[in-house]
């Protein structure tokens, strides 16, 4: 590993996840020297722990964040807005892997669905067209199954209700994938085991994650600096409004200050636009590269929710592959079901302890301990679709919360729109009829978990005015400044976010050293 | 919470043997397990009973929850029978004592082997080789599914030919001529300070 001295102005990268991690190693590739600076520490899969609770103390992210608006979790987990893991890999290391491409109509979702009270629509300033080399890229990068030549995984206990349901439906678009974990040795790595711990970090490396794959390459080009336990807290400029220098904590509490030629943030969409509003200067008095007043707003997390159904007979849904099972049909735009945009159906399961926290919190009672003494016969899913942005769903800086640093803390405001709430209710009425295909004998309706998917606080706009960022991530404001991860998403699309956010990685780094070669940055 | 000034017995913050055997029950009635034996009721019991040590706030309500409760009870609350229980909790299921002992028992009664096995969790499995070869797929009551993508002769239409805008809530048709494809209601205020929308 290379070692870069603090007032060489280097390429800092903050975050090592999906979108950070990427960069570097894409950038480490092409020959160029950089520090990545994650909050986390450097754990490796011999660390994780086949144990919900423990391993998500383990990695989650705990500082505080505090939550207002509608939204359930407000009420339920008023301190965890978000799923989101602080090490080395970032949220890779406990996502599970389902990999599905945006459509070409999500990246033009203002002039598809037309003018909606209260969002926010706009349409992204790159197109399908633009993306799909690079989610073929992606794709073979992360080894996605179903895909060039990857072999799906096979059916598990849990896959075989869900597809037989969606059958029995009249569902023609359910496959195993693609999902980015090996169904056979790939990329140096083995085959999938099916463990069932996917969500706590997969000891045995056959699911993708830049902890096994961008990483260790980055480091082997010999140009990586890793720096873990690394909190970025702000980005400082120079007089002509260019990003001079990252200032971070170290282990030990310490300020220390990288000088920086070039700043790519990719801390996930609630640091993200926080460390954006922490770096606020006379220059930048309403934070970095805002002058468009959408740092923080537009923040989306997936119209969500699962439902849980209990059968006569076992299912032992534990066993496999959490979510290797996706559902198609309903991601298409139809508004005749009353709703803009779609939802994908994708196989879930938790665990006793974390169904006992999530299933239907503050349940307590008969009804609830129905649902935990049926584990053994339950099978579940997971609803995914696009949600609407609205300005005021929205990260500020909670100036009366300082963390452990002293730090504001995050606030994460959120309300569903109505659109996000019809979308929901379809996704269970169709859950649940796909259950009772197969002879479902009681179902529960689970709320959203704290969000797994984070996007679109810091939004791509062809327009300055109208995000923070152009169509290859680079701020409107600052020359030198790129934004890294879901948090430049316009709209959210149905898919899961990680293959669109490494497929842009992939995409930002070509455009970067493109620049730096030919001194447009 | 507010207690009647007339029962001395409610400035007590120790917690006795006796509350915790009241604890116990009001956990089990609480989250009802006909299969679940006692220990992990008295597991979850000496969880909140420690939690409640560590912090003053939470075992004066703790203490005095549990006085209280009795006189719910018309004396013992271990003298009620699962439903009168219940109905007792109900009353006071909005408090905070109940919910410190709802959010302990929920985080806790199912983080552990001993309930693990009678739901029929497996617990760990890296270390046993996952279940590869244990039964990821031994389902026998449904047929076998299809894992391929779909390769019949219909295509998914990603955008519904009839895709009428308006039929969206708060949509109204534009002709595509006339459309600017930004919505962004005018002025936007850039105080990044404000918690609430
Ligand atoms: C349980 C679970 C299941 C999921 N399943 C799927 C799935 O099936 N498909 C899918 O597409 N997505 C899935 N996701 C979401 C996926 O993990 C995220 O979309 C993705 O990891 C986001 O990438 P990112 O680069 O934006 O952020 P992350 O991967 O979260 O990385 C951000 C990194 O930045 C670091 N960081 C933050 N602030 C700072 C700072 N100030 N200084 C230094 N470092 C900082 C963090 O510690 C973190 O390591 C899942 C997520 C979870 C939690």
């Amino acid at each position: 590993m290379s070692t870069i001295e603090h007032d060489e102005a280097a390429i800092v990268i903050i975050g090592s996840g999906a979108g950070g991690g990427t960069l570097a190693y894409e950038l480490t590739a092409k020959g160029l020297p950089v520090v990545v600076l994650e909050a986390g520490p450097y754990l490796r899969n011999e660390d994780y722990v086949n144990d919900e609770w423990e391993a998500f103390n383990q990695m989650a992210w705990l500082d505080p964040r505090t939550t207002s608006g509608s939204w359930r979790i407000a009420r339920d987990f008023p301190n965890l807005p978000a799923w989101i893991v602080k090490a080395v890999g970032g949220t890779t290391t406990h996502w599970s892997g389902a990999t599905p491409r945006f459509k070409a109509h999500e990246f033009a979702a203002r002039s598809t669905y037309g003018r909606i009270d209260g969002a926010n629509l706009l349409d992204w300033p790159i197109t399908l067209a633009e993306l799909a080399p690079y989610y073929d890229k992606a794709e073979i990068a992360m080894g996605s199954t179903h895909v060039h030549g990857r072999k799906p995984l096979p059916a598990n206990n849990n896959y075989t209700v869900f597809a037989n349901g969606a059958e029995r439906l009249g569902y023609k678009f359910y496959s195993t994938g693609p999902y980015a974990t090996n169904a056979e040795e790939y990329d140096g790595r083995p085959a999938s085991i099916q463990d069932g711990f996917n969500f706590q970090g997969d000891k045995n490396k056959s699911k993708w994650s830049t902890l096994v794959r961008e990483i260790p390459r980055a480091e082997a080009t010999g140009l990586l600096d890793l720096r873990p336990d690394s909190h970025a807290v702000q980005i400082t400029h120079d007089a002509s409004g260019r990003a001079d220098a990252v200032l971070y904590l170290d282990k030990d509490g310490n300020l220390q200050r990288q000088a920086a030629r070039l700043v790519a943030v990719a801390a996930n969409s609630i640091e993200t636009p926080r460390l954006l509003l922490q770096s606020a200067s006379p220059m930048f008095p309403d934070g970095l590269a805002n002058s468009s007043g959408q740092v923080g707003r537009n923040y989306m997390r997936h119209t969500t929710g699962s439902v849980y159904a209990r059968f006569n007979d076992p299912v032992r849904m534990h066993r496999g592959e959490t979510m290797a099972g996706v559902i198609a049909d309903e991601s298409r735009h139809d508004p005749d079901r009353g709703f803009a945009g779609g939802y994908f159906l994708e196989t879930i399961s938790l665990g006793p302890a974390f169904l006992a926290s999530f299933s239907d919190p503050g349940a307590w009672g008969r009804g609830f301990t129905e649902i935990l003494e049926a584990y053994a016969n339950t099978a579940g899913l997971w609803i995914v679709g696009e949600d609407l942005p609205q300005e005021s769903n929205r990260v500020t800086l909670n100036t009366t919360l300082s963390d452990k640093n002293g730090l504001p803390v995050p606030n994460v405001h959120f309300d569903d729109h109505a659109n996000d709430i019809a979308m929901r209710e379809h996704g269970y009425a169709q859950a649940e009829l796909l259950y009772e295909a197969v002879g479902s004998v009681g179902a529960q309706r689970t709320p959203p978990y704290p969000s797994t998917h984070n996007m679109g606080t810091s939004r791509m706009s062809a327009r300055s005015e109208d995000g923070v960022v152009d169509k290859w991530g680079r701020a409107h404001d600052v020359p030198n400044l790129f934004i890294s991860d879901g948090s430049v998403f316009t709209t959210s699309a149905a898919a899961n976010p990680t293959l669109t956010i490494v497929a842009l990685a992939i995409r930002q780094a070509e455009y970067i050293a493109d620049q730096l070669k030919t001194g447009g940055i | 919470m507010a207690f009647p000034a007339k029962y001395p017995q409610m400035n007590a913050t120790e917690l006795t043997d006796e509350a915790r055997r009241v604890l116990i029950r009001v956990i089990r009635v609480a989250f009802p397990h006909p299969s679940f034996p006692d220990a992990p009721y008295e597991r979850t019991a000496d969880t909140i009973l420690r939690e409640a040590e560590s912090s003053t706030w939470f075992r004066v309500a703790l203490t005095q929850g549990l006085i209280t409760l009795s006189h719910l009870a018309g004396g013992d609350f271990r003298t009620l029978n699962d439903e009168d229980g219940t109905k007792v909790l109900r009353r006071i299921e909005t408090t905070e004592f109940f919910g410190f002992i709802r959010r302990t028992t929920v985080l806790n009664l199912y983080d552990n082997e001993d309930v693990w096995k009678i739901l029929g969790y497996e617990g760990p499995s890296f270390d046993k080789g996952g279940y590869i070869n244990r039964g990821f797929n031994d389902l026998d009551w449904l047929p076998e599914a299809r894992i391929e993508s779909y390769d019949g002769p219909e295509q998914l239409i990603e955008v519904a030919t009839s895709a009428s805008v308006a039929k969206i809530r708060g949509g109204e048709n534009t002709p595509a001529t006339e459309r600017d494809t930004s919505n962004q209601p005018g002025k936007r205020d850039a105080t990044m300070m404000e918690m609430t929308k």
